[in-house]
């Protein structure tokens, strides 16, 4: 990969991280991707979050082992490595969120009978880990060049112990929260497509983290536009 | 020793609380009456409760409560074999997995499938073998999952009698039911049907004569499928065991025989006379 | 023939019922099947529930352990969820570790108690970083008809509620713990956490407590964990098709009406169990 390094893109918004909810402006931290940095993988994406860094690489649409096969779609598999040690449980709950959200925007059914396998590899967690997983697997599923009906974004919103909605949290900023809410997103009606919450919370938080998240997806669709806009300028 | 990644995981250790009990389990006492109150050397077997046909998904299953021991079995099959490799192609194939629920015992226990559960699957799998018509599921494989609940003693014994219940609630083709007994001979006493306390107390006043029996007997054709000892008994105990197992089986025949006539009842009902 | 057509067009035959706004049980969209709910039925283990949503059974014993607390928290003791589906409930699962489905349900078993706060860790301390309680929970399916999660989080907390420690007082003068069997008290229980699930049919249509049948052909599935104070403690949709504000209202609606006749069921059952004591 040659023009790999300057295929990155970086962007800033606003001074301060904490951000009021029901205020016009988002604020999220400085968003990075790369796409087609891997040579091996079909297709393959970095995405980094502030100092959250994930990897992904995307094989197929290739054979399916004949146990998984599905005679009507595609199959796939999501693995989450961890940074250091072996997946475990934590992890598959995270596959199962990726994967379903995948399952729903991938056009599964034009490759019946094959098997799709997206890996996530965490290069460094610095809290809103799950929504890192869902860009950095939009992004490579996008490289892959894989039909699919929408794309999707994700956001983590945290809320404070006084109540105040903080959008893509540090490891820190999620540790204070009372509560954290996690949303995919997708770029077609702006309608959550997969939702992981912990904490407890009222019905009027959940509705404000979600109108939040969908702020703050605007501004991520639009990094997604102008990111492959940047590649694709260069290749073209 | 490798992490369990595929659970949720606690401490490295923990000791069950009975290991600092103030006060330390009085043993079983070897003379008089038993502790739930039946009588000793006597085929004193306990009431069971049996049902047919609980779990929806399966082919077949029966669930057997003999006093706390309680345990359940699913039947799967015949469906096309696994295991290509070893295919005996005129004959089924049986397959058992018997498993103990983490809190079936007094000690709790290990989430992963110890040597005894493979044991006891393993002996339950030749012990219900010569009752099922194998011949007439050729290619095939039937499936047996027992697990038990709640561990009172004399486990493989009741899975057993629970398997070959599940086993004719299926369907499946069989020449007899088959029927589990246990008892545990301490010195010149027996128990039959022993609780877990009596299956694992000893009594230190005689060595000879101390062990374990389980039978399978296949009433109507009055043949034993399968039989396991342990311990040390001289022949003519042995022999005297093995007797007494067959008549406990007897006492359980005519309850299995009522549960089983009433699942075949719940699944055809009597045209009704109109 | 009406097998027949089940068998071979799943899809179909769900779609001709649901066109009536009914379900191939007899039930209404938004009606749940039967539950049924026992407490305290093995005496091995300290607490157990055994629950029924229609088909899907679900028992859960919990066994107390002794352990030294973590260093990072030593006034906090633990509580180990695990759910096994064994090969016994359903020919889909194969023996062996637990699957992913398995897995997954474990972390969001573990997650709705951290969650929900429904026992204080805190309340498991014996000694401060010497000695705590590990609650070990084992949920176990032992007939799989759908609604999994459901059916956990109940038989979760009945179980908890059902369960008595033995009090431990620590010899001064050995410093080793002594057990007192005889005398035991109940585990406090703060939060009621209650989880009710949904599923989205061909992308528009809700259904509520759906079958494994259903599961299987459904766009979407929901969970939302409600308490008692009318708090959700968790919000739990792993992708598949969108869903509106307004549909998850409704959810949410609906889960916290079911809360409160969940919470009913069990506070019944328990004061069942200790008057027949």
């Amino acid at each position: 990969m040659t023009q790999s390094s300057c295929d990155a893109l970086h962007f800033f918004r606003g001074g301060g991280m904490m951000e009021v909810c029901g205020s016009s402006t988002v604020s999220l931290r400085e968003f990075g991707c790369e796409q087609s940095l891997l040579s091996r993988p079909d297709g393959s994406a970095s995405f980094t979050q502030g100092d959250t860094s994930v990897l992904a690489g995307v094989y197929g649409p290739a054979e399916v082992k004949v146990s998984k096969e599905i005679y009507d779609r595609a199959t796939l598999e999501v693995l989450v490595q961890p940074k250091v040690g072996l997946p475990s449980v934590r992890e598959r709950l995270q596959e199962q969120c990726v994967r379903e959200t995948c399952e729903a925007s991938l056009l599964l059914s034009l490759h019946p009978r094959s098997s799709l396998t997206l890996i996530l590899q965490v290069l460094h967690d610095d809290g809103s880990l799950l929504s890192c997983f869902l860009n950095a697997a939009c992004m490579a599923l996008m490289d892959a060049g894989l039909p699919m009906s929408c794309l999707f974004c994700a956001v983590t919103c945290a809320i404070d112990t006084d109540g105040q909605i903080t959008t893509d949290p540090t490891a820190a900023q999620e540790k204070e929260s009372r509560a954290l809410m996690t949303f995919a997103i997708d770029s077609t009606e702006r309608k959550v497509l997969m939702s992981s919450t912990k904490g407890s919370f009222s019905v009027s938080e959940l509705q404000q983290c979600i109108a939040v998240s969908q702020k703050a997806s605007e501004k991520i669709f639009q990094f997604y536009r102008d990111s492959v806009r940047r590649r694709y300028s260069k290749i073209l | 020793m490798p992490t369990d990644t595929k659970r949720v995981r606690g401490p490295e250790v923990s000791q069950s609380p009975s290991l600092f009990s103030a006060k330390p389990a009085a043993a079983v006492p070897s003379r008089g009456p038993r502790e739930d109150g039946r009588q000793r050397d006597q085929v004193d077997v306990r009431p069971v409760f049996v049902r047919c046909g609980l779990v929806s998904q399966a082919k077949g299953s029966a669930y057997i409560e003999a006093g706390n021991t309680k345990l359940m079995c699913c039947v799967y099959g015949p469906k096309e074999t696994e295991r290509k490799d070893e295919t005996d192609m005129k004959c089924g194939r049986l397959t058992t997995d018997m498993r103990f629920a983490p809190f079936s015992c007094p000690e709790r226990g290990s989430w992963i499938q110890g040597s005894q559960d493979k044991d006891l699957s393993l002996m339950l799998q030749e012990s219900l073998q010569p009752a099922v018509c194998l011949h007439k599921y050729p290619r095939s494989q039937i499936e047996i999952n027992v697990m038990v609940l709640e561990n009172s003693g004399s486990v493989l014994a009741h899975a057993i009698t629970c398997a070959s219940l599940a086993l004719a609630d299926a369907g499946i083709e069989m020449y007899d039911l088959v029927l589990g007994c246990s008892i545990r001979q301490d010195g010149s006493s027996y128990v039959v049907d022993p609780s877990y306390a009596e299956q694992n107390s000893c009594s230190s006043d005689s060595n000879e004569n101390q062990g374990g029996l389980t039978v399978a007997f296949l009433p109507s054709l009055n043949q034993i499928s399968g039989l396991q000892s342990d311990g040390e008994m001289t022949e003519e105990t042995l022999t005297a065991g093995v007797r007494t197992c067959i008549e406990g089986c007897y006492k359980l025949y005519p309850v299995i025989q009522q549960a089983l006539a009433k699942a075949v009842r719940k699944a055809a009902p009597p045209p009704s006379e109109s | 023939m009406a097998a027949g057509f089940k068998t071979a067009e799943p899809l179909e035959y769900h779609r001709s019922f649901l066109r009536e706004n009914c379900r191939p049980d007899g039930r209404e969209l938004s009606e749940f099947r039967t539950t049924t709910l026992n407490i305290g039925s093995i005496s091995t283990a300290d607490g157990s529930a055994l629950v029924k949503i229609g088909n899907t059974t679900v028992i859960c014993g919990i066994k107390a352990e002794l352990a030294n607390p973590t260093v990072e928290a030593p006034g906090k003791g633990y509580i180990v969820p695990n759910v096994d589906l064994p090969p016994l409930c359903s020919s889909r699962f194969r023996p062996g570790p637990p699957g992913e489905q398995a897995q997954a349900a474990s972390q969001f078993v573990a997650d709705v108690i951290e969650s929900s706060e429904l026992i204080q860790t805190e309340d498991l301390c014996i000694e401060r970083g010497k000695l705590c309680w590990v609650l070990y929970c084992d949920l176990m399916c032992l007939d799989y008809d759908g609604n999994l999660l459901d059916a956990c989080i109940m038989a979760l907390l009945s179980a908890l509620k059902n369960t008595q420690l033995p009090e431990v007082t620590i010899n001064t003068e050995t410093g080793s713990p002594e057990v007192n069997f005889k005398k035991r008290h109940e585990l406090r229980i703060h939060k009621h956490p209650v989880a009710t699930s949904f599923c989205i049919f061909d992308e528009s249509i809700l259904i509520v407590d759906p079958t494994s049948d259903e599961e299987s052909l459904v766009t979407a599935q929901l969970t939302v964990v409600t308490d008692d104070e009318g708090r959700l403690c968790s919000v739990y949709k792993p992708g598949g098709t969108s869903v509106s504000g307004e549909k998850l209202q409704q959810c949410i609606n609906q889960a916290t009406a079911r809360q409160r006749e969940i919470q009913k069921l069990i506070n019944k059952v328990i004061s069942s169990v200790k008057t027949a004591q």
